[in-house]
């Protein structure tokens, strides 16, 4: 798939920053959209596409680095933090929030650019893995009930006996379940099921009757 | 009587022979016929009359022959008496005056008895003629002899009667005359006082009946109606058969006497109530040491002496405490050996067993002669005052031992400051006591001072101390002093006078605290807080720098880009010159803009420079000494100041040029520290034509960039960032005046400034 | 002296060992070599201290549990040198920065490099201490995981080549079938190999071998090439 084109997201509160970066990036070739406070970054229409976000820390209506904190568990762009003045510890904690970067004021283009390179780069991939992991979910959707119940037995790896027994199946009726999820799942094999299984998060709550897990 | 009986023998008649008997006995003597004619007669009676017996009976009346020798006026009364007794044939006594020799009468009592013969028929008279005179002179004197007793004389008769009073009496009671028929014994009676009459009526009444003599007394109405004691006796006169022919009393006027005994009987009650009352004990001894008195409190208190008790050894041994009584018996016998008095102490058992503390006091009462009579002891109770005194005593060992405890170093001194005592606390302090001190090497206060003052406060403390000794005014100090193992300690001392009730002072109580911890405590907080301070000042230049820096990078930044901007339009193809106007106009913009911060700051800082006052530069020289006193004494830091008189008010902003004071002699202090045996930190301050120069010069190790160490972030020192000359210098520069350094030609550093005298122009 | 306590106090032994963690600290500071000596073992941590990191790699530190504290400059090599060289190992030992120095992209970089912190001196002791504890327990987790994946690997080894090569394709996601096509064996002997590798390997379940698989480092899942 084409991804859109990057964009980078600016959030700082002086414009003339704003506009010299802007001026910059698009020297570059690079999109920019500009956002003077965390608020109206907050209200504005995300873009579908990979994403920067240059996150000034010192903004008027909160400190970039609690946004930063803000916005763990939503989907957000990758931060590069641009700042007048930075300390040790905020680069600190920038970074282990999984900042991609920590700039200071004034930094030239080229790191500019690496960081906001390496933000692309994240973001793009976390965008295929969000894509991923919304496409399995649909198909997830489709199971039917009964077939949400064989899923997590098959992937724990139980037999069919067992598992039909667990359900109080016949073990034919149970064979054309786990036929029918692995299909609606998408996946080739059992170890398919399981990854996909994995990456679902559904729980393994079974064992096979005296295996032992490694 | 040979004589009579002859001369008798030959009369004839009876009555003549009656009337020789009578004159043989008493003297005078006539005898008659039954016709009452003279028969006989004295002859001594008639001759010095020149009288013969015959010329009596030729008298002019026939029945009285005596007629020419009585006297006119008693002659009818006689007269008529011979002539009753004639008729009547009895007995004849009359008075009468009866003329003597020189013709004056004398009284006689004339008295016949007729004789009868055998058949009764009266054959004559015989009689007497007694000189009445001498009589009644004795009888008068008998009389004036039982008026004039000085008693009350009294004659009952058997019957109890009243026959006679006698004239005292007789007034006593009020009577007349001694003549007692009137009222009688019922009214002697009723003069009785009513509370004796019945025993009176009694006691009379048995001796009238039983002739046992009468013993009363009693209280007997005078005639103003007062009663008075009387004491009577009265015996009965028997006659030769035993019978009672008359009661003689004496009624003896003891009124006065009764009063007395009264008195005297009163007078004892109260005495012995007195004794008794008084919370003494008494007993007394006979000079044998035999007890002869224990008075009513002592037996209720010690009880009765046992039977077998007799003299003072045995009671002293009875009821002495055994532990008490070898000493106080060994004085009380060396006090009676020698009559000298003496006192006890001891313990006696009570009546309940109980010992109690008494004290005894033996006093020997002596005679005219000088004897002792009597040993008297008196001993009062004092167990409560031994008991308080006990507790007293516990007391004082309690205080004693308080003192001697307290977690302080106590001194007692003299008012001459001599140190007198010194508790257990800071005689060990010191490491010896005061006893050592020998007076030969000059006062104990003195010694101690030197010995344990530390030299650097020695003068300062003797001057208060002297000071303070002279005045009365408490002493207050922070000093050193050296401990038995040769530490200095700092010590907070404090003396006040005890005075006595007129004021004088009598004793300087000393107390000495130990408060090194805290004092070095508290440098310790002041280091800290100065490096807090210093911290602080870091903190916040960094802050403000930080804050500069921001205000100024902004900008920068975006100058920094646009010029990326510009580079990047420039190099594409083709050139976007457009977009190269817009980003080299952003640039000059922005650039003056990051130049304005600048210049907007520097305003900013020049501002708070503005609020100058004048001010005394001499204060602030002090001030800063003050501060940095426990500094400059700790690291034994010798400052000289050096302060011209005239200097004049220069504007400054207090704080700051404070700021910089600060820091220069701080930094001399430091230099010094460990370079400088004998570190000398000199301040001056001169007026040197339009400014006023103020120099810090140290003897330290001098500085070898002088003006280098000017440079923001320039510093020898190990810590610290060196920005402090820096920002001294801005602050002198924006006063309008210059700050700099030199080398001192004798070593060391001089770090020198100036302020303008006039406010300098607004920049 | 203030009481300090680490966040987790290390309340269960090592499970990988009894070995007890160390905290190791190299700085060329001997003053501060010693207070933060003093201070770990305030908290009943072993320590052992290094001027340089030579004197470190020298000893057999790195070898035990535990954390380092590194001071970023220090002559000769550098901490960062050290926290790149280690990287470049694979030894993941956790690092604490702790410098009197600092510029942020000096720090950004140490971060990124996977440093457990960078502390600025002076340092708050309960800072160090927490950084301290953080490090402790990714090392103990980290280890745990590696004994996992050492595990795994050691039973590994005891697979023939087909074995290794059947499981490889089976944890890819291939049935038999398709396995006794692609390597030209029949359906029965590719159950064989599967079934001899997975007891090899002492695993039970397709699960269980793909969660064991993924713990294999890329280069040992590899199978002996054909």
């Amino acid at each position: 798939m084409t991804p859109e084109a990057a964009i980078v997201l600016i959030v700082d509160d002086d414009p003339r920053v704003r506009e010299a970066l802007s001026e910059l990036l698009e020297a570059h070739g690079i999109r920019v959209a500009t956002y003077a406070s965390a608020g109206e970054y907050a209200r504005a229409a995300k873009p579908d596409a990979p994403a920067c976000l240059l996150l000034d820390v010192e903004l008027p209506d909160i400190n970039g680095l609690d946004l930063q904190t803000q916005l763990v568990g939503a989907h957000h762009p990758p931060i590069v933090f641009i700042t007048g003045h930075g300390d040790i510890p905020s680069s600190v904690r920038a970074i282990k929030h999984g900042a991609i970067d920590f700039l200071t004021k004034p930094f030239g283009d080229e790191v500019l650019l690496a960081a906001i390179h390496a933000a692309f780069s994240q973001d793009t991939r976390l965008r295929a893995d969000r894509a991923d992991l919304e496409r399995l979910m649909a198909r997830y959707e489709t199971l039917t009930p009964r077939e949400r119940a064989v899923l997590p037995l098959v992937v724990s790896g139980l037999l069919n006996k067992q598992a039909a027994a667990e359900l109080e199946l016949s073990e034919v009726t149970l064979q054309v379940h786990r036929r029918n999820v692995l299909r609606k799942m998408g996946a080739a094999s059992l170890a398919d099921l399981v990854r996909i299984a994995e990456r679902l998060k559904i729980p393994v709550t079974h064992a096979r009757h005296g295996a032992r897990e490694a | 009587m040979a004589m009579l009986s002859e001369v008798t023998g030959t009369m004839s008649d009876e009555p003549t022979r009656a009337a020789m008997m009578v004159e043989a006995v008493v003297g005078n003597a006539w005898a008659t016929d039954a016709a009452g004619r003279f028969v006989y007669i004295t002859p001594g009676m008639l001759a010095p009359l020149g009288i013969v017996r015959e010329d009596l009976n030729g008298s002019d009346d026939p029945a009285f022959g005596w007629k020419p020798l009585v006297h006119p006026n008693d002659y009818e009364a006689a007269a008529a008496s011979w002539r009753q007794s004639l008729r009547d044939e009895r007995a004849y006594d009359a008075t009468h005056r009866l003329r003597a020799a020189d013709d004056t009468f004398r009284w006689g009592r004339c008295s016949g008895r007729p004789v009868r013969d055998s058949e009764n028929r009266i054959v004559g008279w015989y009689g007497a003629v007694l000189d009445w005179e001498a009589i009644r002179e004795r009888d008068r004197e008998l009389s004036q002899l039982v008026d004039m007793v000085p008693s009350h004389v009294w004659r009952l008769t058997p019957d109890g009667e009243p026959t006679f009073f006698n004239r005292r009496m007789a007034d006593y009671l009020g009577l007349e005359s001694t003549d007692t028929a009137l009222g009688g014994l019922a009214e002697l009676i009723e003069s009785v006082h009513p509370d004796e009459v019945c025993m009176f009526r009694e006691t009379l009444g048995r001796s009238l009946a039983s002739g046992e003599p009468f013993s009363l007394r009693y209280r007997l109405r005078r005639a103003d109606g007062a009663y008075r004691w009387m004491s009577s006796r009265a015996e009965p006169l028997r006659d030769h058969a035993d019978c009672i022919l008359q009661w003689y009393g004496v009624c003896h006027d003891i009124d006065d006497q009764v009063l007395t005994e009264e008195a005297l009987r009163r007078s004892k009650h109260q005495l012995e109530q007195m004794i008794d009352a008084l919370p003494i004990n008494i007993l007394s001894f006979d000079p044998a040491r035999k007890l002869t008195y224990a008075s009513k409190r002592y037996l209720s208190t010690a009880g009765m002496p046992g039977e077998h008790i007799q003299d003072f050894e045995g009671l002293a041994r009875e009821v002495s405490h055994p532990d008490d009584f070898p000493t106080m018996f060994n004085r009380a016998s060396a006090g009676f050996a020698n009559s000298e008095p003496f006192v006890n102490r001891f313990r006696r058992r009570c009546m309940d067993g109980v010992y109690r503390w008494i004290e005894a006091r033996a006093q020997a009462l002596r005679n005219a002669n000088g004897e002792i009579v009597q040993w008297y002891i008196v001993s009062i109770d004092i167990e409560e005052e031994m008991q308080a005194q006990e507790a007293l005593r516990e007391r004082e060992r309690f205080v004693w031992q308080l003192v001697e405890t307290l977690p302080a170093m106590v001194d007692c001194a003299s008012p001459d400051g001599e140190p007198v005592y010194r508790s257990q606390q800071l005689r060990e302090f010191l490491g010896y006591e005061l006893e050592g001190l020998l007076d030969t090497n000059g006062s104990r206060l003195m010694q101690t001072l030197d010995a344990g003052v530390h030299p650097d406060d020695l003068a300062a403390v003797k001057k208060d101390y002297a000071q303070c000794l002279r005045t009365g005014e408490p002493y207050a100090r922070r000093h050193r002093l050296r401990r038995h193992d040769c530490e200095y300690r700092w010590v907070e001392t404090r003396a006040a006078p005890m005075r006595s009730a007129d004021g004088a002072i009598v004793q300087w109580n000393v107390i000495c605290l130990d408060i090194d911890a805290e004092v070095r405590a508290q440098e310790d907080l002041h280091l800290a807080q100065e490096r807090l301070a210093r911290a602080s000042q870091a903190a916040s230049l960094a802050e403000l720098s930080a804050s500069i820096a921001h205000e100024v990078n902004q900008p920068l930044a975006a100058v920094v880009w646009n010029s990326h901007a510009c580079q990047r339009w420039l190099a594409a193809s083709p050139p976007n010159l457009d977009r190269v106007h817009v980003t080299v106009e952003r640039i000059i913009r922005d650039a003056n803009a990051a130049a304005e911060v600048v210049s907007r700051i520097r305003a900013l800082f020049k501002q708070t420079v503005a609020p100058h006052h004048r001010a005394a530069i001499a204060d602030l020289i002090s001030d800063v000494g003050r501060l940095l006193g426990d500094r400059t004494s700790r690291m034994r830091v010798e400052i000289e100041t050096d302060v011209a008189a005239d200097l004049p008010a220069v504007p400054f902003d207090f704080v700051q040029i404070q700021q910089v004071l600060v820091n220069l002699m701080r930094n001399a202090i430091e230099a010094m520290e460990g370079h400088a045996p004998k570190p000398r930190l000199g301040v001056r301050a001169v007026c040197d034509g339009e400014v006023l120069r103020v120099e810090v010069s140290d003897n330290g190790p001098g500085v070898l960039y002088p003006e280098k160490i000017f440079d923001a972030f320039f510093t020898t020192k190990q810590s610290g960032m060196g920005m402090g000359l820096a920002i001294c210098r801005s602050i002198i520069e924006s006063h309008g005046g210059r700050l700099w350094a030199e080398r001192n030609r004798a070593g060391g550093a001089t770090f020198a400034f100036t302020l303008p005298t006039h406010a300098p122009e607004p920049a | 002296m203030q009481q300090h306590s680490l966040r987790h106090a290390p309340s269960s032994p090592d499970p990988v060992g009894a070995e007890q963690p160390i905290v190791v600290v190299v700085d060329d500071d001997l003053t501060v070599r010693e207070g933060l000596s003093e201070l770990i073992l305030s908290v009943g941590l072993n320590v052992v201290a290094f001027a340089s990191t030579q004197d470190l790699l020298a000893s057999g530190a790195m070898d035990r549990p535990g954390c380092l504290i590194l001071d970023v400059r220090m002559p000769g090599a550098s901490g960062l040198d050290l926290q790149h060289r280690l990287a470049a190992t694979g030894d993941a030992k956790p690092i604490i920065f702790l410098s009197g120095h600092g510029d942020i992209p000096m720090t950004v970089q140490a971060m990124k490099a996977g440093a457990v912190d960078f502390l600025t001196k002076p340092v708050r002791d309960q800072a160090l201490l927490d950084a301290i504890a953080t490090a402790l327990d990714r090392d103990r987790s980290q280890r745990a995981t590696a004994e996992v994946a050492r595990h795994n690997a050691d039973r590994l080894k005891l697979l023939t080549p087909r074995e290794h090569q059947v499981l490889a394709e089976v944890a890819r996601g291939r049935l038999n079938k398709q396995i006794a096509y692609d390597f030209g064996i029949s359906e029965v002997t590719v159950k064989l190999h599967r079934s001899k590798a997975m007891r090899k390997m002492q695993l039970a379940t397709v699960g269980a071998l793909i969660r064991a698989w993924e713990t294999l480092p890329a280069h040992v899942r590899l199978p002996p090439s054909r």
